[in-house]
Formats: structure tokens, sequence, C-alpha cells
């Protein structure tokens, strides 16, 4: 390798830092340092002339390493080294400190004392940038093409603006027809529209305008450019990397050709077969060989595999005039390849069986919200009158049971958010149809947190919805009238009320669809305590996931409203366009790299990495060695803290850099105290030392700081070989333990620093000179005090003398 | 109960005091949904027992209402409350977690304090009636023996029970 030369460049921030650092003697210092070929001073580096400076210097073949003191450094660093790209020179080989928030400022009581440690800071950046090398970067490439997992309305939303963008869009639904619940339910709150409304694809020409929504039937949808939708069909094996993922699909039979059917319903009038019909709740009956009403996508009949006689019967296939079914259909397995995933699987109605008291499916006229949609709907079971489904007969007298399985701690502890306004949703629809009906509502709180959410509630009080506050223990039946009668305290009353009434409805909890949890392991997706799809953050990244290039949306996180889940379906495909729209994903290769020497057969890294990034790949003779993938790699460095026999590391953090760094740190002292090293990640532990700087906070100059990507790349012997080059004390300063950028870095660091005070204590030094600290950037001030305490604490306990 | 009656500063202090107590641990999750006092046969037949009312003024502090009111007493322990509780409350126990808060402070209702005598002078809570007597012989049952009062007193002694029970040498 080419010598190491290298350029310093010194920015005093216009003046502002020169005032507390003697630059004359930063300049001098620097210039003897050996390797140092150049040193330039001006008042900023990262713009006009001063990155002209940087770049010339770099051209005219002086140096070939840089390391700029600029005071900007998150913005400046970027900057720099796009600049010396330009300019030739590897982006990687440029070191960048901050004089201002890690030195001058938070040590502008004591400019000598300041000075020094920004010897000590620029001896640091020298000694590593010598030490740098060269990173590449490459190329991986991504398929423009996007899998929806789940046609409901979240997935058709997501499908629709992706395949409108321009992407291949494959939409798959494990029901026969889209819609999901939305097609079930009826009518939405907040809007009262029909449920199974969505906006019409651009493709419908005629309509488009900004206000434009069709029903879904005749929306156009299927006719999108570039959508692809498969019904029946389910995932069950998940290849490849993000941006290429290999998917394999089984697609069960429907026995009758989209194509081909002309939906003549002659089929259906011939079809001797008759079943209770799932899709309404049980409450009327269907033919073997169906479609749904009102009717979605496709429009298809499709024939009911489980009531169907096949070819004893045959009948259907006679009379089809468009020669449309095909009895001997088989299950087909498709293969796809796409560049992201989106799972919009959605969510359902938990069955209430499980509380015992409330007998339901033991007493018919006890119903779920979702039965109670079915009668409500005009096409649906009773053709939109509210009935007993023991007799038939009208229902006068309604009582609606709030949270049913939900804020209950024996079934599902969280509360499903949308059954509030879905009772007070059917409460005003019924009093509306019905103003003599006697509608009651038993509820523990009304929840009416969303936009017009809590007109519904005034209007249903408007209208007569009688409430009551108290959930219900027992639900009875009256065999002689009957009826149910549901027993409640009115607790603001604090009196029992026995509730005499025709139906009772259910608000049952909102819980993850069936094969959540089998579609979670085949993508390797985690999931929640309550065993909804996990987001990666909820805050910021409330559609993606740990797994790059697989996004969520809608009830698949937890049970939403129409509205939220329409947003949240937006938003997962635009992150799923962005991750594939280049055709490639450009990385640099800050990664792990193993030495295959020394590697072999232990476990440790490919468990401990939080991506999933290192597996094993067999060797001759049995032999094992660790093989990181540059695609899923983040460069976080906790494989390099745990392998116990160094055969693995970071390019742009070698062993030999950290090495160089932290016996420079600790090479000059120039204040009366003992030396401490802050072993800092470049997250939330970097951002509180800068905050504090930022806001003037003081803390002592003894205190230096070795920025690592993560705490997780600590080992024990970096803490022991920090007491060896001088330091009197070591803090390890990284984000909160559930808050790591690395999902497991800091807790890794914590166990470690546990370790090590062990050992110290073995080795007779104080365990005390040792601490972990977990800071977030607003608390710079903690950052401030916890360098104070440290150096009170160091100071009492004395020099420390290493045999 | 009006409000001038609402304790002072005792909010914390007396839930934390119930759920450091064997069976009072769970009474923070309650939120009031009345589950328990709608499952409650003692509340149907009864205005001065309500479970649900129970748990709200203890844990808004009301300590001296609670402990020394007979409410507490009322409660059939047929369970039925903590079996349907949403929240895993485990009401009776809370209750009597909060009974034995009461004895411990002296407030003993005139039964279970005749429950205790019973045992400490004959080893038995009800005592044996000619009637009851008859009623075995009538039936072919045994007479019953004399239960080993000495052994009780030794775990009344050695539990601190006798203590609790019988201040100022009440002893019978």
């Amino acid at each position: 390798m080419e010598e190491a030369k290298v350029g310093v460049f010194l920015s005093d921030c216009g003046g502002q830092i020169s005032k507390i650092l003697d630059f004359e003697a930063l300049a001098e210092f620097v210039k003897k340092v050996d390797g140092v070929t150049f040193v330039a001073r001006s008042s900023e580096f990262w713009r006009g002339q001063g990155l002209k400076t940087i770049t010339d210097a770099v051209k005219s073949g002086k140096i070939n390493r840089a390391v700029v003191a600029e005071n900007v450094p998150k913005i400046s660093e970027i900057v720099i080294a796009k600049a010396v790209e330009e300019a030739g020179l590897n982006p990687h080989l440029v070191e960048v400190l901050d004089l201002k928030d890690h030195c001058a400022w938070p040590h502008r009581d004591a400019p000598s004392e300041a000075t020094e440690k920004a010897k000590a800071m620029l001896l640091a950046a020298i000694e590593k940038a010598k030490l740098l090398e060269p990173i590449d970067k490459a190329e991986f490439p991504t398929v423009k093409s996007v899998l929806v997992i789940g046609g409901g309305i979240a997935g058709m939303q997501a499908a629709e603006d992706l395949a409108e963008m321009g992407f291949q869009v494959h939409l798959i639904e494990k029901e026969p027809f889209l819609g999901g619940l939305a097609a079930k339910a009826g009518r939405f709150f907040p809007t009262d529209d029909c449920a199974i409304c969505i906006q019409s694809p651009t493709v419908d020409l005629k309509t488009v305008t900004h206000t434009s929504r069709k029903c879904v039937y005749r929306s156009g949808f299927s006719e999108i450019p570039n959508l692809n939708v498969l019904t029946n069909s389910k995932v069950v094996k998940v290849e490849g990397v993000p941006g290429n993922f290999k998917v394999t699909l089984e697609r069960r039979p429907r026995y009758v050709s989209e194509e081909k059917c002309v939906a003549c319903d002659l089929c259906t009038s011939v079809c001797p077969v008759e079943v209770p019909d799932d899709y309404n709740a049980k409450l009327s009956t269907r033919k073997a060989i169906y479609v749904n009403k009102p009717l979605v996508y496709p429009a298809a009949y499709v024939i009911d595999e489980k009531a169907c006689k096949f070819h004893e019967c045959a009948k259907c296939v006679e009379v089809c005039p468009a020669k449309a079914i095909d009895l001997d259909q088989k299950t087909e397995y498709v293969t796809l390849n796409v560049g992201s995933i989106i799972v919009a699987t959605g969510f359902r109605e938990y069955n209430p069986n499980v509380i015992k008291e409330y007998h339901y499916s033991e007493y018919p006229d006890v119903i779920t919200h979702l039965e109670l949609a079915r009668m409500l709907d005009a096409f649906g079971p009773t053709k939109g009158m509210i009935v007993k489904p023991s007799n038939g007969k009208p229902a006068k007298r309604i009582v609606f049971v709030q949270c049913v399985g939900s804020r209950d701690r024996r079934w599902n502890p969280y509360c499903s958010s949308i059954c509030c306004m879905i009772s007070l949703k059917h409460a005003t629809l019924i009093k509306t149809a019905h103003p003599d009906a006697d509608v009651t509502i038993c509820y523990i709180d009304i929840r009416t947190t969303g936009r017009e959410h809590e007109y519904y509630y005034e209007k249903a009080r408007e209208l007569g919805v009688k409430f009551v506050k108290g959930r219900p223990a027992e639900i009875l039946h009256d065999p002689a009238t009957n009826t149910l009668i549901v027993e409640v305290e009115d607790e603001l009353l604090r009196r029992l009320l026995e509730l005499e009434t025709d139906l009772v409805v259910l608000a049952t909890a909102m819980v993850p669809s069936e094969e959540t949890k089998k579609l979670a392991e085949i993508l390797g997706l985690e999931l929640d305590q309550d065993g909804f799809f996990k987001e990666y953050n909820a805050k910021l990244r409330p559609t993606e996931t740990k797994r790059r290039g697989i996004f969520l949306c809608g009830g698949a996180t937890f049970p939403k409203d129409a509205p939220t889940a329409s947003l949240h379906a937006h938003s997962a495909a635009v992150k799923a366009a962005k991750f594939i729209m280049q055709g490639k994903i450009v990385k640099d290769l800050k990664t792990a790299v193993v030495n295959e020497d020394y590697c072999g057969n232990c476990q440790f890294c490919p468990v401990t990495c939080p991506y999933g990034a290192i597996t094993l790949e067999p060797k001759e003779n049995k032999h094992f060695v660790a093989h990181v993938s540059e695609l899923l790699c983040e460069g976080c460095g906790i494989c390099v803290g745990t392998c116990p026999v160094g055969a693995i590391e970071l390019r742009h953090l070698k062993q030999d850099q950290i090495a160089a760094q932290m016996r420079a740190l600790l090479s000059v002292n120039g204040t009366p105290k003992p030396l401490i090293l802050a072993i800092s990640c470049s997250e939330c532990g970097n951002a509180a030392v800068d905050s504090s700087g930022m806001a003037m906070m003081n803390y002592p100059a003894n205190v230096r700081v070795l920025r690592v990507p993560c705490t997780g790349i600590v080992q024990v012997r970096h803490i022991l070989e920090a007491f060896k080059a001088g330091a009197q004390g070591v803090m390890v300063v990284g984000c909160k333990p559930d808050g790591c950028h690395y999902e497991v870095g800091s807790q890794k660091a914590k166990k470690k620093v546990e370790l090590a005070k062990m050992l110290l204590n073995a080795y007779g030094i104080e365990p005390e000179r040792l601490e972990m600290f977990n800071l977030v950037y607003i608390e710079g001030d903690k950052f401030a005090e916890a360098a104070k305490n440290m150096t009170e604490k160091v100071e009492k306990l004395g020099v420390l003398q290493l045999a | 109960m009006t409000e001038e009656k609402l304790e002072k500063p005792t909010i914390e202090d007396f839930s934390r005091e119930i759920t450091r107590m064997l069976g009072g641990e769970t009474i923070t999750y309650c939120y009031q949904c009345g589950t328990c006092a709608s499952s409650c046969p003692v509340a149907k037949t009864t205005d001065r027992y309500n479970p649900r009312q129970i748990i709200r003024m203890a844990l808004l502090g009301q300590r001296y209402e609670v402990l020394n009111g007979d409410s507490i007493w009322l409660c059939a322990s047929c369970y039925n409350c903590q079996e349907r509780c949403p929240q895993k409350v485990e009401i009776a126990d809370v209750i009597y977690a909060l009974r034995n808060m009461a004895i411990r402070e002296g407030n003993i209702p005139a039964l279970y304090a005749e429950f205790a005598n019973g045992l400490m002078s004959e080893g038995r809570l009800a005592p044996i009636s000619k009637f009851l007597e008859k009623k075995r012989s009538d039936y072919g049952l045994p007479p019953l023996k004399p239960t080993g009062v000495e052994a009780l007193k030794k775990i009344f002694s050695a539990t601190g029970f006798d203590k609790i029970f019988f201040k100022k040498g009440e002893q019978p």
C-alpha cells in the first residue's frame, strides 16, 4: 500500500473556537506528527474555498488521507466525502472530528486544557487516518416487482398505487374473492359509505377525477396494467434476498375459469347441495357453487371443495353455457420473482366462545358485530332486517356488549380500538331505520378518538341509544319467552340491572388473521406480544420491518379503521417502491469481514447478528466458517464484540484503528485530573456527547471520547487495553437498552461491562473505574454530569497502579 | 360517603399496602368494569356489599372506611367475581387481604371473634350442639372426638394468631 500522506484541515468555526483553543499551537503540533504532509487552517472546510483547499490538495497528490476538524461533522462528513470522491480519493479515507462540541465548548472555562485535549483528538484522528483503507461500493440488483399479500382494503390500495407507479404487482388473496373484512362490513365509519368503495384507478379513464370513487366490482381494478390478481392463493415459501425474493405460492383450484364465467347463475339453480353460508355468518345457506354478494372481484363463481359432489353430480358442468367449469382442476404452485413484499393480511373477529358466561354459539340470539353487519346489509341473509336468529322474528330490543375478549387479560389484553365505533355505527343505523327499537350499549369506556368519531356518540345519544356503564357479568336465556337477560351493574347508579332483550351483539376483540404466525415464520418476521406483525419502529418506520424489502400495512399490524388502513397502505406502497425503484441497491461495503484462517465451527456471530447477515458455510473436513452477506450486514460490529478469537472485523473500523486511537487519545493529558476514556456509540451515545457540547454544558477535559459504530463492538480486552494505555477510568456510552439502533448492541455491551468489572476486581483494579451509561440526544446534561461524577469518583480512588 | 370523608393523602399508600399483602397483589389492575358486582350473589341481595365499590374506595385510599365498615365481611367467597374478572384481579383474595388488615387493627366482627373463641377453647369453629350429636348417632356416625386444643394453641402462639385476636389479655 502506498505510504499515507495525511492532510490536516483545521476549521476555527469563523473564529469562534479559536478564541478558546490555541490554533497556532494545534497547527504546530500536527505538523510534527509523522505522516502529516499538509496542514491548512480556515474558518470552514465543508463549503466554498475551504472545501476547494481539500480537493486541490487531493488532486495535486499532496495528500491521500484527510483529517478535517469541522464543527458540523454530521453534515460536513457527507459533503466532504462526496467532494473528495469527485477529486479522486476514496471517501472512506477521510476522518472528520468535532473540535467545537466535543472540546472547545464544553471545556471553554479551561482553554489550555482544552487545547491539550484537542491535540490528543487530532493525533487520534491522524493515527486512525493513516490506517484507513479504501472501501468499495457494491451493487445489488432489485426486481421491479412487488408481491402484496392480502386482498382487503389495505392490500388493494397498496397494489393499486404500485401498479399505477409502473411496478409489476402480484396481489394474492387466500379467499376466492377480494374485499377482506370490508366486503362483509357493509358500511364504514366515519363516512357511512359502502365498505367496498375504493378510489377509482386511473385506468378507469371515463371517471378519473379527483373525486371519483367506485365499488370494487365496477372500478376497473382488475384492468390496471401490471396488476396480477391471484385469489385462492397463499405463500408457502420465500427464498432469496431483499430486492430479489423468490416466492412460491400455493393456488387452490377454483374449478371455474375466471376468463370464461359469465356469472349467469345457471349453475346455482341446478346445484343440489346446500350448505350454511360462511360469508353471511351462517345466517343463510348457499349452494356448493356460489358467488359472494355484493359482488367484489373476480366476477366468477367458485366451487366449495368441501361441499361439492364433483363428478357424482356435475350438473353445473352440463348447464354452464360458457363451458367455464372444470372439475378436474388441481392445486398449482406458482413461483414469483419480486423485489419487495407487502404484508396486508388484516385481522379477524375473535371467537367469543371462550367467555362461557356470554353463551355465544349456545344461545343463537347472541351474535357478533360481523353477523349483525351481514343482517344490516340489504344483500345479506335477512335483506337488511334485524331478526332473532333463533326464530327469524324481528328483534326490537338489542343490547350491545363492549370489550368482549379484548381489554381482557385472560384473552387479549389490548383495546381493539375500533369496536366502540362499530357499536355506535350499528346503533345509529338501527335507530335511524327503526326509531322504536330499544338499543342499549353496555360499556367500560367509550373510546371515540378519531376525527368525527365523537359526533357518532353524540348522534347516538340524540337518537335515543341508551348507555350503561358496566360490563355485563352474564347473559341468561328465558326459554319460556325466548328472551335474553343481560345482568349488568349500572355503575353510575350503583344498581344491578337485568336487561331483557331480543338480541345481544358482542363487540368482540379483533385479533390477527389466521395463519399469521405461519406467514411470519415463512417471511422471517417478528410478531408483537399480541400476535400482530411487528413494525421496525412504530414512530419512524411504521410500515417497515426488520427484514429489508418486506413491508406491512393495514390491520396486519393492529386493528384499524378504514381511513387508517388506507393511510398505512399508501405509506407501505411508497416504501416498497422506494426500495426497488432504482433497479439496484448501491451500498458502501462498510461491513464485517471474516478471516477464514482463524474462524471456525463456532456459532457465536450467526446467532448474535441482529440482521441474520451471518451464516455458516461448510469448508473441507466438516469445518464451518462464518460468511457475511454484504447486502444484509449493517456494519454495527456486534459480531466483532462477540467473536472469541478475533476472526471477524469491520472494514470501516479495524482493531488496529481502535487501538491507535485509544493510545493517541490517552497520550496527552494536559489537565490535573485522571484521564477517562469514554467509548461511545455513533448513535444516541455520540448524540448525547454532541448535545452536551452544543448546549455548552461543562465537563472536564480529561474525558476523551472514542467513537465506535455501536457499543456492541466493545470487547472486554478493549476495556483492559484502555487501562493499560493510561486510562484511569472507562465509560461506555450507548443507546437505551431497548432503543439501540442495532437492536441488541447496547444490551451486549452491558454484559461485557459486567464481565469486565469482575475481571478488574480479580486483577485488583476497582470495578467502579468502569461504568456503562445509556443516554439519548436530549440527555446531554446527563453525559456532562456522568463525566463529572466519573472524574470525581476516579480522583477519589487515586492513581491506578498497574503492575 | 361524602367528599369531605375522602381521606388524604393515602391514595398511593393504601393501595401499595394492599398489594404487599398476600392476595392483594392484583388490586391495581382494576379498571372498574363492574363485572364483579353484577356477578355477585351477595350484591344481588343487599346494597351493603359491592366488590367493585370496595376496590374503588381502596384504590382511592379510603382506608378507614374500608377497614372499619362491615362491607368486607359480607363476601361469601363464591369466587364468581374472580373467575370472571377481565383484568385478573383476584377480588375474593383482595377481600381476604383487607379482612386480614382489618383484624390486625382490631376491627373484628362479633361473629368472627366467636369463631376464634371456639377454636381456642374447643378447637372447633362451631360448638357441637346436642342436636348435632343426636343427628350423628341417627345416621350411625361415631360421636365427635375432642380435638387437640393444646396443639392448636401452640400453633396460634407460634403464628401470633392469639395476639392478633386477643388483645389486652382477653383470652378465654
